[in-house]
């Protein structure tokens, strides 16, 4: 009896719930408290049960892809517009973000029919006051990292950092591919060090003197300032400025969040009433505080922290369509891994 | 031939079949043309990852040999304050594995990290970064995978010294031998074997290793693989670098395999040694092994275990956002349900070459203890491919229902994966266990009228007691601890401490990866304080 019944139990613990659910299944690359929080939300709303898989998005995107037409992901959520593109020019999407609601609140550069941005955030200088004066800067572009004048003064990611990618992807858009590879051996030949650690941690080599100049997400700083890394931290971000690049040409390189519809969705109408309801101003505005991400609509401010300490008024690059981000990431890993950087 | 096909043929056939499968994937796509990246930037990869892979490898190997060694000479050959005490906490390190020890290193030394906080609480402010050593990228890998491996040098060396012979060194000392010299030329080399079985066993972990190399963006063979695979989706370049991995790993496989069998030799003549006696040291040398030791234990155990704390407590909310009862009970139930079935099957595997005595069968069971010399990673990707491959071509030309369903995402995928891994921890074990029971007990049974069944069950299961104890504590600690499996594999809504832990700290939320790193580093340590006398086989005579 005893071996029966831990059979069973044991079959049972195999056999996941087949019923049919109210529910939505989100892949998710996105892992902060404030989206769990707004998932939360939108159950006790809709009472659709909202399932997550949290993984990194090059994990997560495999097991869509071989999961092929039997997936059971509505929605792919990630922080990188390259990695929603990218997954459409593999045919694992699907048309279907076209609702009045989705198409009013983002502007048509930061969507398709298949994915759409939730939340943005631009990639920029950070620079020490200090040590980098007015005239320096003045008129800087993304193009002028490789300018010799900053030798040993900048700071940057590895080439293997999605953001990174993007950035180069759209450089590449913009200039073409020959031009961004002689750009990124500039690049490389001004670094202060070899790339090591993540975005806040190149703000914190400028706070600490290792660099001038770095380039990182926009909602690092805020978040450094905002205490949530500790007195120490905050004392550090307030000896770095924020500055905007391209202001005077096309706008600062922006990038997003995005939700993608998945192919062969199995719930395919709660995946749009979920995006739909993540840019309604109060999803927005509860993203702007949290996360420190810009909103992706009109009508909501970026938080307080974002707004004092990084500006607001700065010219967004609205031009480059953040599809191209997707399309051009193999010559950026190309371009990067050919000049040598690391 | 056809009385060979019985129960225990068919089980062991069955569990190498499982087994076989993901490295058969691996090395039948190594002729595939690689698509959709440049040839000549693959070459440069390709030379990058060997020569990442290999330096990392040979800075571990030597750091764990002088740590993992020279710990376990001075615990097992002299006494000093607390030697006693040393001797089980140095295994607590096992506690801590490598991306949590990287966190640490991380966390302290970074920029306004903690060694930042403490200098300016000690002396004011100031700008200490550019004093503060960094260990990150390359040398940050080596010292987290080297304090968190060293332990299997540290046991196997240790138990090795335990039973050498006492005669053997009273001759070196009748000899004229000082200290240095009866250690470099009769304890040093009557210990090889195990030391090399240890330090093969630090190495294969090391090719292995995903999570620390992961942090540091530093790009071995095994990140190698996981990235072409995922940021190219280039399987057949993946694959390539998977079969250059392997025939590493394999020859470490074979070294292994190889000085165990003479380490075994070794145990076995220990009978009618008479049991060695400790030094006393004198004060200085005392101090010294001392100090080494509990720097050993210091930087191993405490400072990963205290820098975690420090955090849970500077940032209490993450220890609310948490909901640490589920984690538990996610991570109990997947180290229950992979012990009991990796059990089960080595039983019966074991039992089953005791019984028949048939060749076949021993052939088989050597190849199904293969899984545990390949990575985690490559594991879960070629079962990803296999079982896409299989359904497209074979289920669905059948016209059946697709089977991904039942293993991509599910439990029963995730545990089918872990027990390919582990199988060869849970069948080596046991096996060791039944090699203590003399085959002249299994036939009195018999004569006493026995059957097979009874004898398994009254005479064998207890002997075998300690060993299954022992084999279910390793196989929980490797569940605790696995990352790259668990990553690719798990259910919707399934997580667990390292998931957790890994998760957070890849977006850049550190602060909120210390609280399931401080959990998983517990519940790990309390596994180890249990049964610490299992481990260090102090017990088994």
């Amino acid at each position: 009896m005893k071996k029966i019944s831990i059979l069973a139990l044991i079959t049972s613990l195999f056999v996941s719930a087949i019923a049919v659910a109210n529910e939505v299944n989100i892949f998710n690359a996105r892992h902060y408290k404030a989206d769990s929080e707004l998932y939360s939300k939108f159950t006790n709303m809709t009472g659709i049960k909202v399932n997550l898989i949290n993984g990194k998005s090059g994990a997560l995107e495999k097991r869509i892809l071989s999961e092929g037409a039997d997936s059971s992901a509505d929605l792919y959520i990630t922080a990188d517009a390259g990695r929603c593109g990218a997954m459409d020019a593999k045919g694992a999407l699907q048309g279907g973000l076209t609702s009045a609601a989705i198409k009013d609140a983002v502007p048509k550069s930061f969507r398709t029919s298949k994915w759409v941005g939730i939340a943005k955030r631009a990639r920029i200088i950070y620079y020490s006051p200090e040590r980098v004066s007015g005239a320096e800067l003045s008129g800087m572009t993304y193009e002028g990292l490789a300018d010799p004048k900053w030798k040993g003064r900048l700071v940057i990611r590895k080439s293997s950092n999605i953001y990174n990618k993007s950035l180069v992807a759209s450089l590449i858009k913009n200039n073409g591919k020959k031009a961004t590879a002689e750009w990124a051996k500039g690049v490389v030949a001004n670094m202060a060090r070899t790339p090591t650690g993540n975005d806040r941690a190149q703000i914190m080599a400028v706070a600490a003197g290792e660099a001038d100049i770095a380039v990182a997400n926009t909602y690092y700083l805020a978040l450094m300032l905002s205490g949530k890394k500790g007195a120490e931290q905050q004392a550090a971000a307030k000896k770095v400025k924020a500055f905007f690049p391209n202001q005077n040409d096309r706008g600062t390189h922006m990038n997003v969040s995005c939700a993608a519809l998945v192919k062969g969705a199995p719930n395919k109408a709660n995946a749009v009433k979920l995006v739909e309801f993540l840019l309604t101003p109060e999803s927005q505005e509860h993203f702007t505080n949290n996360t420190f991400e810009f909103p992706m609509i009109d009508g909501v401010s970026p938080s307080p922290l974002v707004v004092n300490n990084l500006g607001l008024d700065f010219k967004q690059d609205m031009k480059t369509k953040l599809a191209s981000y997707g399309k051009n990431q193999a010559a950026a890993v190309e371009v990067m891994t050919a000049a040598g950087w690391k | 031939m056809f009385r060979y096909l019985n129960i225990w043929f068919f089980s062991s056939l069955f569990v190498s079949l499982i087994i076989i499968v993901p490295i058969l994937t691996v090395f039948s796509s190594f002729f595939e043309n690689t698509t959709n990246y440049f040839e000549i930037l693959k070459n440069t990869f390709l030379f990058e990852y060997t020569l990442n892979s290999i330096c990392l490898l040979v800075s571990v190997l030597f750091l764990t040999f002088i740590i993992g060694t020279g710990s376990a000479y001075l615990v097992s050959f002299y006494e000093f304050p607390l030697s006693n005490f040393f001797k089980w906490a140095l295994i607590l390190s096992f506690a801590v594995p490598p991306y949590i020890y990287a966190y640490s290193l991380t966390a302290f030394f970074e920029n306004y990290g903690t060694a930042y906080t403490i200098l300016k609480n000690l002396f004011g402010e100031a700008n200490y970064n550019s004093h503060i050593p960094k260990f990150d990228g390359m040398l940050g890998s080596i010292l987290s995978i080297s304090f968190s491996l060293f332990g299997y040098v540290y046991i196997l060396t240790r138990a090795s010294f335990l039973y050498q012979s006492q005669q053997l060194i009273d001759l070196g000392k009748n000899l004229g031998f000082n200290s240095y010299k009866s250690f470099y030329s009769i304890i040093l080399p009557s210990a090889r074997p195990a030391i090399v079985a240890g330090l093969s066993l630090v190495a294969m972990e090391t090719l292995a290793e995903f999570g620390a190399v992961d942090f540091f963006s530093i790009n071995t063979l095994t990140t190698g693989i996981y990235n072409s695979w995922i940021a190219f989706d280039d399987l057949a370049f993946a694959n390539q670098l998977s079969f250059f991995l392997l025939l590493f790993i394999f020859a470490l496989f074979i070294i292994e395999n190889l000085s165990r069998r003479k380490a075994k030799y070794h145990f076995n003549s220990r009978g009618g040694f008479k049991r060695k006696e400790k030094f006393r040291l004198s004060k200085s040398k005392a101090l010294s092994a001392f100090i080494f030791c509990f720097l050993v234990f210091f930087l191993s155990f405490l400072f990963p275990l205290s820098q975690m704390l420090y955090w849970t407590i500077k940032f209490p909310e993450n220890l609310f956002d948490l909901d640490i009862i589920n984690l538990l009970l996610n991570t109990i139930y997947l180290v229950f349900l992979s012990s009991i079935i990796l059990i089960l099957f080595s039983l019966i595997s074991n039992y089953g070459n005791r019984v028949s005595n048939n060749k076949i069968l021993n052939l088989l069971s050597t190849l199904s203890i293969s899984g545990y010399a390949i990575p985690g990673v490559i594991l879960a990707v070629a079962f990803i491919t296999f079982i896409a491959w299989f359904d497209e071509t074979i289920i669905k030309t059948l016209g059946f229902l697709s089977i991904k369903k039942i293993f991509f995402g599910s439990i029963l995928g995730l545990v089918l994966v872990y027990f390919i891994r582990f199988y060869s921890l849970a069948f080596n074990g046991i096996k060791s266990g039944y090699e203590k029971i003399n085959i002249n007990v299994d036939e009195s049974a018999y004569l006493l009228g026995y059957s097979k069944r009874k004898t398994f069950i009254n005479i064998h299961i207890p002997f075998l007691r300690n060993s299954l104890l022992f084999v279910g504590i390793l196989i929980s600690l490797e569940i605790i601890r696995e990352l790259p499996i668990t990553l690719i594999l798990r259910p919707f809504n399934f997580e667990t401490f390292a998931t957790t832990a890994y998760i957070s700290a890849s977006e850049d939320l550190l602060e909120a990866a210390a609280v399931p790193s401080l959990f998983l580093i517990l519940i790990a340590a309390f596994f180890i304080m249990i049964t610490s006398k299992y481990i260090l086989r102090d017990n088994n005579e």
